[in-house]
């Protein structure tokens, strides 16, 4: 169950990412305002969004329940 | 476009594939080398990219060419090729005083620790204004704050035709005024003409040789 959840977050992720480096690669090709504004107002937001909620999804992912540790020595 | 695009333009693709392949495949993460594999697909290079990406775009954005692809620039780049020595814009770009293809970015710039910023800021409520509010005629279109002088004495000052100039010497105080901006370098009749883009129907113009 959790693994499904950090998964769902992961591929989430993966596709916000994907888009904005998609729209910040289409900005490349044209050298106009339009484009500086598609890349910092859609490009950048949405790859920020991305790497942001997979950080979220490490972080909120539960730690695995402990293991006995041997006795300290 | 210059050369530094297509390399950024093939890394970014490899960095979509790369998150496209954690997305669709995220059981992958499941394994150590998965998880491994996420991370940098997913925080180290989409960081790489956009940071590549931005250095990109401010850099395109400094172009002569990026200021004038609003059409109301269209007179402000006219007025870069008057064949007059007296408008400044003018004998500043023909004479490859400023780097032609940064012109406009050259000379309105601050030249102060945040100045680039500060120009990047009035660039994007230019871009607003454009595509947003209400575009004011050429002729209508006026600097923020009178023109620095310390942005001419960027390049001019120290140089010995600046130093030297008859016109500057005559009187002692000029270049200490100048220096100081208590006497604006294009006021006082001295280098007012600079773009002058309601005067533009009565000059002729310079054609480069190819």
């Amino acid at each position: 169950m959790r693994a499904n959840s950090i998964e769902r977050r992961i591929r989430w992720s993966g596709i916000l990412i994907g888009a904005g480096l998609i729209v910040q690669m289409l900005t490349l090709l044209w050298t106009h305002p339009l484009a500086f504004m598609a890349f910092a107002l859609l490009g950048c937001p949405l790859v920020g969004a991305g790497i942001l909620f997979f950080l979220y999804s490490l972080v909120s992912h539960g730690a695995p329940p402990e293991t006995e540790s041997p006795p300290f020595r | 476009m210059n050369t530094a695009a297509p390399i950024l333009i093939f890394f970014t693709a490899i960095v979509v594939l790369l998150a496209l392949l954690v997305a669709l495949r995220a059981e992958l993460t499941r394994a150590r080398g998965g998880k491994i594999l996420a991370f940098v697909a997913l925080c180290i290079l989409p960081a790489l990219a956009v940071w590549a990406g931005v250095h990109e775009q401010v850099e395109r954005s400094t172009t002569t060419r990026f200021c004038l692809s609003c059409h109301v620039m269209d007179d402000f780049g006219r007025s870069l090729h008057v064949d007059d020595k007296g408008y400044i814009p003018a004998a500043h770009f023909q004479n490859n005083f400023v780097p032609r293809d940064h012109a406009c970015f050259t000379c309105h710039t601050d030249y102060t620790m945040f100045g680039d910023y500060r120009a990047k800021w009035r660039g994007l409520h230019h871009v607003w204004v454009e595509y947003v509010g209400t575009v004011p005629k050429p002729a209508e279109i006026k600097l923020y704050t009178p023109y620095n002088n310390r942005e001419c004495l960027h390049c001019h000052a120290g140089a010995r035709s600046y130093e030297e100039n008859s016109r500057h010497v005559k009187d002692p105080n000029t270049l200490p005024l100048a220096s100081e901006n208590k006497l604006s370098c294009m006021s006082s009749d001295c280098h007012d003409t600079v773009h002058d883009v309601g005067t533009l129907k009565d000059v002729t113009f310079w054609k480069a040789s190819e």
